[in-house]
């Protein structure tokens, strides 16, 4: 196979306010091969992005390279602006995260395609567009010759991103750039996404870099793996011995932190990754790593290798394969049938929408949209309901009826009290019992806010006095979820995400609930810090008998989590029952879809029956 | 500025390991528009306020021999056409300026922040009905029910507060109102409200704090705005009462003598109103700049 | 489309609905009534009892509310108190200067404006921008009755290159149609600057915002120059917030032309308003304010639609 794209000691450097540039990225060397998928793969700061626009040449004003990017056989590093302007988008196309802000929203998704095709071919108007209609059915949109002049909006996630892979595709150049491509959609449609893909590659013979930050998703699609870490490469070599013995530490704690279903304990890394102004000298995952020596800490580890892959690091060769798959497989989780915390009885949302008809829109009319329809179900202390579904699925829906944010029909019975029967006192004294923690850390937390009076506001609210007992609280609460109280005097933006969402559980902490709705409280995080906290939030359930409802698209998490699994679908029920057989042993359709639509779940699966290295190769979900 | 304050200290290294010297110069550097903007308003604050004790001469005394003169030493600014000493006139016209400019933007603000708020926070039908309200009376130009007003009894100085904030606080409430009601749906407010924090304390201790800065800003082009149309009342000859004046009042007499070249009588008032505005709008857009960068 | 237009529609009319109460209340909250005003040193009892009974204001508040609503439907403004002719034909005798300043002022404003908030937009956080920041603000913070002023001293004064008063009607344009541009321009010029400087200065930033947007980026790596961007994607989505801010602004435009038109003498309908508020001449004021309210809320009706046609969202949601 003859390399598409060659990046030889390729370095990025930033410039950051007046100072001189900072470097992002250092030595990265890596190869594309046509037909051949290389996933770049790393945390959000990894560098990983810019490493992408340094490639084609766009990067922030101010910026400086070094090395050499080869495309083929030719140096990008050399061209002139124009010569490389020539060839963005007629040799490399681009594939970027959020396809609904990375089209232009007031153009017609037609013109946005014919656009690239006209500027690098000159054919005419009507060639280009027949060229568009083609590559709509080369992409799966239905019904092509209807869809060319509509709208980005107009379109569903899945269908941008497929109108976006059209757009990159319109000149068939060699090497395909796809930049988180799959993230915020639907675990389905990202599958379908990742297929599309690898069909169009190997049909085309384009190389693609793949960058990610999950590294689930490009398990069984990629042939080349490359893991940044602070900017520089960790290990990299072929997908299959990097997924069945990864060498270097961060490689293997990136993999042990995929939650499991059964699994007693993630593997979680402590720290944040440092900023690219006050990155270590050494190796720069030193200061995070279980296997840190002296050494590490004074110079970069030089590259090595065994097995298959090229990994920075000097313990690497000690790090056997029993390691990953050692993680304690917790067979025995019996645990006692505690008192119902919460039952919902046929609960039922409906929101009021604008009228479909328009002579009754203008007489104000409206018509009414069933979110959740029909749900019930009981949760006992100490247990996590978990929520799955997909965008529209109604599981948040289903979470803010339960904390009372919504009207809603039904019953929604705490402790033995029902809601529905209670005065506005009453009920603003029960609400306390239910507490919830959202997606977004930093929305949860209020900017203006220190994080001391952040968490002792329920405190105040609930009407404890003395500003002195309540700091204490506060402190306690933060210490109980792995903070410092020190930085109780800060804001929201000083600290890390993950750290924020930890703020988040003291707060709902505070007023002692007996129960927390978690609404994706962890998809907005990186996997090592998703991983932390799914630790401690289980911990807190064993110490304090808290209860969960885990809402979330992600079935990892989710089966890691829960002792019961809900499967919503367009605010129907699919399927309830116990986690271990309703992922195992799906009843319907679409909860057999879902499962096997997760990577990290499948792999499990896998795992639980060879009990040892991580298997690859499986397609069978295909 | 609290919150830049936290990054500083957050950030390790960086900001601490510099010397005083160096953070208070690179903080100056870093707000050149904030800190001349306020170095800026400060001088024009103590020259309305304090002038006069440094220099004490009648603003309406006439001097009768000296009329229409240029700047000499015995007047650094010249007399006006009947003989007044126009720094002491300048002096007493800022005076007279800021006295109005200010309470009326602080009126402006009260009225527009309840106004929004009460239409943010209240049912939506209530909502509707304030902003329908609200339309209507931003398609009145303010300066022009100003001067119906104005025209209607001679006003004194309370009078012209109450006037000038009751005609230009629609625009703000707006903006109020947009604001808070972008923000309540936010997550931190559903937490709160989750813990049993009423709608009151919502809008008091979240939704306030949050839009503190942007509320600031606003505040100090209502100033400007203040001063710019107090300037164009007394221009039109509704402003304040002679013998006393204001910048807007002197500059009008200077013009109205354009044929003589009276410079010494147009400039100065037009620089201080200029510098006001400018003033006001250095520091309001310096606020703006430095929380772009905090994002 | 239709429903969006619709539903604009009937706010706008309740709007106008409101306006035209406030503007009720706005002339009938004189203390002691209107003849009181106008009769000043001469208030006898008798004499303000025959007034009120002449002008119409003898009856209760509501069936005054109710008669002139019923007149404002025909048409009928009133009389003016002084002048003693109807308001409605005042009006139009200023209106088509007015209109000239109006549109010309708009007009420069927004070509002026596109083009600065273009350079300002693509040079932000360096020196162009920074300079083009500070021209705004100094145009904004001159009062516009001295840069008149100082137009009309050095423009019609010291280089005697254009005229600065006594421009004559529209409808009867004697010396030309030439004459009278040129009779324009400063008035033009003087509106425009104000306008300019908060227009460009909002242009500005959205230009700015918009080519920080994920679909620039986009964009640029299909190949495309930064130009066919700006003017290809860029632009057309940086004139939304523009249109939306000129329906806004009419009001302030108008302001601005109050103090201009009596700065350069100029017989509109900024000048009229002047005269007749300064001599409590009400139903002419209320008609001009009234005037002004349905221009400005059409106006804002106008930037919507046309939003709706820059931006498809508007059009489908």
């Amino acid at each position: 196979m003859s390399a598409v794209l060659t990046l030889d000691q390729f370095a990025v450097a930033l410039r950051r306010g007046r100072g001189k540039n900072v470097p992002i990225l250092d030595d990265i060397n890596l190869t594309v091969a046509a037909g051949e998928m290389t996933a770049l793969v790393g945390e959000s700061g990894s560098g990983k992005t810019i490493a992408s626009l340094g490639v084609i040449r766009l990067l922030p004003r101010g910026a400086s390279t070094a090395g050499r990017v080869m495309l083929g056989a030719q140096d990008l590093t050399d061209l002139s602006d124009a010569e490389m302007r020539k060839v963005r988008g007629r040799d490399i196309g681009m594939v970027f995260q959020n396809p609904l802000s990375a089209l232009n929203p007031s153009t017609r998704v037609g013109a946005q395609i014919t656009e690239v095709y006209r500027l690098h071919t000159g054919e005419s108007d009507r060639a280009a567009r027949a060229r568009a209609l083609e590559l709509f059915g080369e992409v799966g949109i239905p019904n092509p010759a209807d869809r060319l002049d509509d709208y980005p909006h107009q379109f569903s996630g899945g269908m941008r991103q497929r109108v976006m892979i059209a757009m990159a595709l319109a000149c068939s150049p060699k090497l395909l750039i796809a930049d988180e491509p799959t993230t915020g959609l639907d675990l389905l449609v990202a599958r379908q996404i990742m297929a599309l893909l690898t069909k169009l590659r190997r049909e085309r013979q384009m190389g693609v870099l793949f960058i990610t930050h999950d590294l689930s998703v490009v398990e069984e699609h990629a042939d080349q793996v490359h893991v940044l870490y602070a900017g520089r490469s960790v290990e990299w070599g072929p997908a299959r011995s990097f997924f069945e013995q990864p060498r270097h530490p961060y490689s293997q704690a990136l993999l042990g932190a995929v939650p499991r279903l059964g699994q007693a304990r993630l593997v979680s890394i402590p720290g944040n990754l440092p900023d690219p102004e006050t990155r270590p000298p050494g190796c720069r995952f030193a200061p995070r790593c279980s296997y840190r020596e002296d050494a590490c800490e004074t110079a970069y580890p030089a590259a090595d290798t065994l097995g298959g892959t090229v990994f920075a690091c000097r313990r690497g060769r000690e790090i056997v394969p029993e390691v990953l798959g050692a993680v304690p497989q917790a067979a025995v989780r019996a645990r006692q049938s505690g008192p119902v915390v919460l039952q919902a009885d046929a609960l039922g949302v409906d929101y009021p929408r604008s009228a479909a008809s328009f002579l009754r829109g203008l007489l104000g009319g409206r018509d009414r949209l069933t979110a959740l329809s029909n749900i019930s179900f009981s949760l006992q202390r100490g247990q996590c309901l978990g929520v799955v579904g997909e965008s529209g699925s109604g599981k948040s829906t289903l979470g803010r009826a339960v904390l009372q944010m919504i009207p809603y029909h039904g019953r929604v019975i705490l402790d033995g009290h029902d809601f529905t029967t209670m005065g506005a006192r009453e009920k603003r004294a029960a609400r306390l019992g239910v507490q919830v923690v959202f997606q977004d850390p930093r929305e949860s937390l209020n900017p203006r806010m220190r994080i001391g009076d952040i968490v002792a506001e329920p405190l105040k609210l609930a009407g404890m006095s003395g500003s002195r007992a309540r700091r204490d609280a506060a402190a306690a609460l933060l210490n109980r979820v792995g903070l410092n109280d020190r930085m109780m005097s800060q804001f929201p933006l000083a600290v890390s995400g993950g750290q924020a969402q930890r703020i988040a559980i003291a707060r709902a902490l505070a007023t002692k609930p007996a129960m927390i709705v978690l609404d994706e409280p962890t998809s907005s995080l990186d996997v090592s810090t998703q991983a932390m906290l799914l630790n401690l939030l289980k911990d807190l359930a064993e110490t304090d008998g808290l209860s969960y409802i885990l809402i979330s698209h992600d079935i990892a998490a989710v089966s890691y989590m829960a002792d019961t699994i809900a499967v919503l679908r367009g605010g129907q029920l699919m399927e309830m029952g116990d986690a271990a057989s309703v992922l195992g042993a799906p009843q319907s359709e679409y909860t057999r879809e879902l499962v096997a639509a997760s990577p990290h779940f499948r792999s499990t699966n896998k795992m639980g029956a060879a009990s040892g290295a991580v298997a690859v190769a499986d397609k069978s979900g295909f | 500025m609290s919150l830049s304050l936290a990054e500083n200290m957050a950030a390790p290294g960086g900001a601490l390991r510099r010397g005083a010297a160096a953070r208070l110069l690179g903080w100056v550097g870093d707000r050149t528009m904030l800190v001349s903007g306020l170095v800026l308003a400060v001088l024009i604050l103590l020259f309305c306020f304090l002038g006069a004790l440094i220099y004490p001469a009648s603003p309406v005394a006439i001097h009768g021999h000296h009329a229409f003169q240029p700047p000499s030493g015995a007047f650094p600014l010249g007399t006006d056409q009947i003989g007044r000493d126009e720094l002491a006139r300048l002096i007493e016209g800022g005076f007279s300026t800021m006295v109005v400019a200010i309470p009326a933007a602080l009126l402006t603000f009260a009225i527009g922040i309840i106004y929004g708020m009460t239409a943010a926070l209240t049912p939506s039908w209530v909502d509707k009905i304030l902003m329908r309200l609200l339309d209507a009376l931003l398609a009145l130009p303010g300066l022009v029910v100003l001067i119906f007003f104005a025209s209607l009894f001679a006003p004194g100085n309370t009078e012209l507060i109450f006037l000038l904030g009751l005609t230009s606080w629609p625009g703000l409430a707006r903006l109020v109102r947009n604001e808070a009601i972008s923000q309540r749906g936010r997550d931190f407010v559903l937490a709160t409200r989750q813990f049993g924090g009423g709608t009151w304390y919502v809008a008091r201790v979240h939704l306030l704090r949050v839009m503190a800065p942007i509320l600031v800003v606003n505040f100090t082009f209502l100033i400007g705005d203040s001063v710019l149309a107090l300037s164009g009342l007394s221009f039109l000859g509704l402003g304040v009462k002679p013998p006393m004046t204001s910048w807007g009042g002197l500059l009008q007499t200077g013009l109205n003598l354009i044929a003589l070249d009276p410079w010494w009588m147009i400039f100065p008032s037009a620089i201080m109103i200029f510098a006001s505005i400018v003033a006001t709008n250095l520091i309001g857009q310096g606020i703006l700049a430095r929380l772009g960068e905090g994002r | 489309m239709i429903r969006m237009i619709t539903k604009r529609l009937l706010t706008s009319i309740f709007t106008l609905i409101i306006l035209v109460s406030v503007v009720f209340a706005m002339t009938h909250a004189t203390p002691g009534g209107p003849a009181f005003s106008i009769l000043g040193q001469k208030a006898t009892p008798a004499a303000v009892k025959a007034l009120n009974a002449r002008l119409g204001l003898n009856v209760p508040w509501w069936d005054q509310y109710f008669i002139w609503w019923g007149h404002l439907l025909q048409g009928r403004l009133g009389f003016s108190y002084l002048l003693n002719r109807p308001v409605t034909e005042l009006i139009s005798e200023y209106l088509g200067n007015t209109l000239m300043l109006y549109i010309g002022a708009i007009v420069l404003a927004v070509v002026l404006a596109i083009g600065i908030g273009l350079v300002q937009g693509v040079t932000w956080g360096r020196w162009p921008a920074r300079l083009i920041g500070a021209f705004q603000l100094a145009a904004y913070a001159l009062p516009t009755f001295f840069v008149g002023t100082m137009f009309i001293l050095y423009f019609g004064v010291e280089w005697q290159v254009l005229p600065t008063g006594g421009i004559t009607n529209l409808r009867d344009v004697h010396p030309g149609i030439i004459d009278y541009g040129r009779h324009l321009v400063l008035p033009i010029l003087t509106v425009g600057l104000l306008s300019v400087s908060g227009l460009s200065r909002y242009f500005g930033a959205s230009v700015h915002e918009e080519l920080n947007k994920d679909y620039v980026r986009t964009a640029l790596a299909k190949g495309l120059t930064f130009r066919a961007v700006l003017f290809g994607h860029v632009l057309r989505n940086a004139l939304r917030p523009l249109v939306t801010i000129l329906g806004l602004s009419f009001p302030g435009i108008f302001v601005g032309s109050v103090l201009v038109e009596s700065v350069f003498n100029y017989p509109g309908l900024g000048y009229l308003l002047w005269r007749s508020a300064l001599s409590q001449d009400y139903p002419v004021v209320s008609g001009i304010v009234l005037l002004l309210g349905v221009i400005t809320v059409v106006g804002n009706l106008l930037a919507d639609l046309v939003n709706g046609l820059l931006d498809p969202r508007e059009i489908y949601d």
